[in-house]
């Protein structure tokens, strides 16, 4: 089997694309971001394996590692934090000096082996029938043993991944909604929600709109920082002159419950 | 060139697919592309019509003949619309994002047979743009592809809503997408082929949906939990998060949105239909008529199977309220997956039966029955119990505060006649249905 | 089917992609230029039904649940379970009772997984 034009057309941009991917999940500073390189990696991967006429192999990499195994890493990142980024302080001792040799055994392992691949003359053709078919008797055949073995890695997967999830957590009983609904009817009356006073008068309900106090000045707490339609030059400026700018910030965090006392009281 | 296999067997729309020259490629993909920008179009249009008229209003009627050019005119007026980037949004994938979820969207459809073997200027071709010896497989390849869409917008968005929206419809798409692969094993097994066209043909004789009812069902099931649709809708549940997903996203990256969903949901529909509906071929009564079956009729036949589909998507919007999250995940995790492992056990038993003693005799079918049923109570002996619940707690109603609190059991008097076929007159004024479950007023 | 003639087969999908892609990336990039530009510093602000957004968004700095992390391993599990069947049903004829024994075994020992998983209340959303 020689390589046609359109192999080594896509080799040859697919075999870069998917370098860089390496390249750029190594040195991407966010840790999602690196996840995207590899998933790049993955999918160029995967549409070399189609153009070796491997398209059920080439599928099933875009399937299993793509939607599977490169989901899992998203989930465990976006678990992880957004912000999370790699940390320069060694927690291991001796960790880099190990992964250094390591790394660079395996590099040589991988060299040694496709140098000896090089002279070897590839296996002969295709097996008869469709690619899946003469996969699918490989599997089922020859390769028996480790086919059956695969499912005591799932075992194993599932199980790792129970007793990592679950470690310490109590087998609790669900609660059903109508428990849940049974319980806010007959919990303290804190728990029935938001109550508007009777006869609450207000002329929007929007953030734009500012609370008044009772002798009718601007709540200078219910006016938004960030949104210029309620800017202090517009209607804030009496309030400037009563308060300093800067106490709008410190009173920032008690904002939500001091507005809403405001409004209440507003009949 | 290959000579051609005889038409009919395995393979043969590969080979004739393979002579066609480029030309003839980048037309059909153009005309599919077209045709798919124009059923997104169409099938908003028809959405809200129909939901509408299922809740006594007519829904958009003013732009074009019968309000047709309705959702044309939203397109447009969304492109001109400001793009937002919220300050904390990751810059570059906020912006790839839309591009991720509406490619495989697109890719997908390429591997459906629309019809038999046409001539196109002169040319002898079939009416798909790709035929793959693994052409299923791509459905599912896409599908696992275009969710990093929908992870990736709510992750970039840097907002709580659409993040857990995104996460809510990753962890959705993947638990269907396991059912969705598994109720097609059934369908390869018979066809004994992965190709979409070897599928087709292999329904001469008989519709799978007849032959394997099990599959048919929990793939129609997991193709609504997979487009992330009503009443599986949790991901942009409207109450709950917003938007889900796409809240900060405006203008024409919102839109691409919107056009992948719809172009899955049609793609998704096709898939069904080329799996268990005979795909072009002509439904029975009129399938007797020699001739229909071939040229550019089947199109028809295959367009009209879609959209039962696509119509039952928008009847199950306009009927069924949204699931709760763990009663969805619940369907998924442990009714579907377990039916179809279930399946497609006892299908390739009777298969493998069928080949070894030719004819199955009835004492084998008992004896399989026997088996299944001693796997069936063994595997209810494994289910966890459930605690009685103490129902009778809840009778007495309960008394709050000075809060006058409804009992529990309280009937609700059925309206007055009068009110009642008030409702019933005509068609309502369309502000009389505000917030009833219209999110696409875009 | 080998070599070019195989190859030619991914070529429509290569040009869907082609087309689909440089639409969305057309769309993409062209948004901000089409639409208006009126800055507003509330406009792009997180978006949190109209109270001010909290400092940090709760999920995005904070934890994800650890279910979802879970359901993600259960779907490796069972996608490689998928994706064995699929070879084992094209040669269910050419496998005989020796391939459907097989499988069974396997099916069955994935499934003494899941009822593992099931029992231990892995597959509940509280």
């Amino acid at each position: 089997m020689t390589t046609t034009i359109g192999e080594a057309i896509g080799f040859w941009i697919l075999g870069p694309v998917a370098l860089a991917g390496g390249l750029g999940m190594v040195f991407s500073r966010n840790a999602v971001h690196s996840a995207l390189w590899l998933v790049l990696t993955m999918l160029s991967l995967g549409v070399i394996y189609m153009l070796q006429a491997a398209p059920f192999l080439g599928f099933t990499q875009i399937i299993v590692y793509t939607g599977a195994i490169m989901m899992l890493f998203v989930f465990v990142l976006m678990m992880v934090g957004r912000d999370a980024s790699d940390s320069v302080v060694e927690v291991l001792r001796g960790q880099r000096v190990a992964a250094a040799v390591l790394g660079i055994g395996l590099a040589g392992l991988m060299i040694g082996a496709v140098a000896q691949s090089v002279g070897v003359p590839l296996a002969a053709g295709a097996p008869s029938g469709s690619n899946v078919g003469g996969l699918g008797l490989l599997v089922f055949q020859r390769y028996l043993l480790a086919f059956e073995l695969t499912s005591a890695l799932i075992i194993t997967g599932a199980v790792g991944a129970m007793v990592y999830t679950f470690a310490g957590r109590a087998k609790s009983k669900a609660i059903t909604q109508k428990e849940r609904v049974a319980e806010r009817l007959r919990g303290p009356l804190e728990k029935f929600g938001s109550r508007s006073g009777p006869g609450v008068f207000a002329t929007a309900d929007s953030v734009a709109t500012p609370a008044l106090l009772p002798d009718g000045s601007v709540a200078p707490e219910s006016l938004s920082a960030i949104i210029e339609a309620t800017a202090r030059e517009r209607l804030g400026h009496a309030t400037e002159l009563s308060r300093p700018g800067d106490e709008h910030d410190t009173a920032a965090h008690s904002h939500h419950a001091e507005r809403g006392e405001i409004q209440g009281s507003q009949t | 060139m290959n000579p051609l296999p005889p038409p009919g067997t395995p393979g043969y729309t590969q080979a004739l697919l393979a002579d066609d020259p480029i030309w003839l490629t980048i037309v059909k993909v153009v005309v599919v592309f077209a045709l798919l920008l124009v059923m997104t179009l169409f099938m908003i249009w028809l959405e809200r019509r129909v939901v509408g008229r299922m809740q006594q209003r007519p829904g958009p009627n003013w732009n074009g003949p019968f309000g047709l050019l309705q959702s044309l005119a939203d397109g447009l007026k969304l492109a001109f619309k400001e793009d937002i980037r919220p300050v904390l949004a990751d810059k570059a994938v906020f912006f790839i994002a839309p591009v991720i979820s509406t490619i495989p969207a697109f890719v997908a459809f390429a591997v459906i047979p629309l019809g038999p073997e046409v001539s196109i200027f002169g040319h002898h071709t079939a009416l798909q743009v790709a035929d793959l010896p693994v052409g299923i497989l791509v459905v599912l390849a896409c599908s696992s592809v275009g969710v990093y869409g929908i992870v990736l917008s709510g992750w970039a968005s840097g907002s709580p809503y659409p993040l857990l929206g995104s996460l809510r419809s990753a962890a959705q798409v993947i638990s269907y997408e396991l059912a969705l692969g598994l109720s097609i094993i059934a369908v390869v097994l018979y066809a004994g082929s992965l190709s979409t066209a070897d599928i087709v043909s292999a329904q001469q004789n008989g519709w799978y949906i007849w032959l394997l009812p099990v599959s048919f069902i929990v793939f129609a099931i997991s193709m609504v939990g997979e487009t992330n649709r009503a009443p599986f809708d949790l991901p942009e549940a409207e109450s709950e998060l917003v938007g889900g997903f796409h809240t900060e996203y405006s203008s024409l990256k919102f839109a691409l949105f919107f056009l992948a969903e719809y172009v899955n949901m049609v793609t998704l529909s096709a898939v069904a239909t080329t799996l268990f509906l005979g795909g072009w071929m002509a439904p029975w009564p009129l399938s007797l008529i020699p001739g229909v079956n071939s040229g550019w009729l089947p199109v028809v036949w295959f367009i009209s199977k879609m959209f039962v589909f696509l119509f039952v998507y928008i009847w199950l919007r306009g009927t069924l309220p949204r699931q709760r999250y763990d009663q969805f995940m619940r369907l998924g995790w442990k009714i579907l997956i377990p039916v179809s492992l279930v399946w497609i056990v006892a299908v390739a038993t009777l298969r493998v039966l069928r080949n070894q003693y030719g004819t199955i005799s009835a004492p084998v079918v008992l004896m399989v029955g026997a088996v299944v049923l001693v796997v069936a109570i063994v595997v209810a002996l494994m289910l966890p119990d459930r605690a009685a619940d103490d129902d009778d707690a809840g009778s007495e109603p309960p008394v709050v505060g000075t809060y006058p609190v409804p009992p529990l059991d309280l009937t609700v008097p059925t309206s007055p006649p009068k009110r009642r076929r008030a409702v019933s007159r005509g068609p309502a004024p369309e502000t009389a249905a505000v917030g009833s479950g219209q999110k696409e007023d875009a | 089917m080998q070599g070019s003639a195989g190859l030619t087969a991914y070529v429509p999908l290569i040009v869907m992609f082609v087309l689909a892609g440089g639409f969305a990336l057309f769309s993409v990039t062209a948004a901000p230029y089409i639409g208006p530009r009126r800055y507003n510093r509330a406009k792009l602000d997180t978006y949190e039904c109209g109270i001010e957004p909290s400092p940090q968004p709760v999920v995005g700095g904070g934890r994800v649940p650890v279910a979802y992390y879970l359901t993600a391993m259960l779907f490796i599990l069972f996608d490689i379970e998928m994706v064995f069947l699929y070879p084992f049903v094209i040669n269910i004829d050419a496998l005989g009772l020796f391939g459907l024994v097989e499988i069974v075994l396997f099916i069955g020992t994935v499934a003494f997984a899941y009822a593992y998983v099931w029992r231990r209340g892995g597959l509940d959303w509280t």
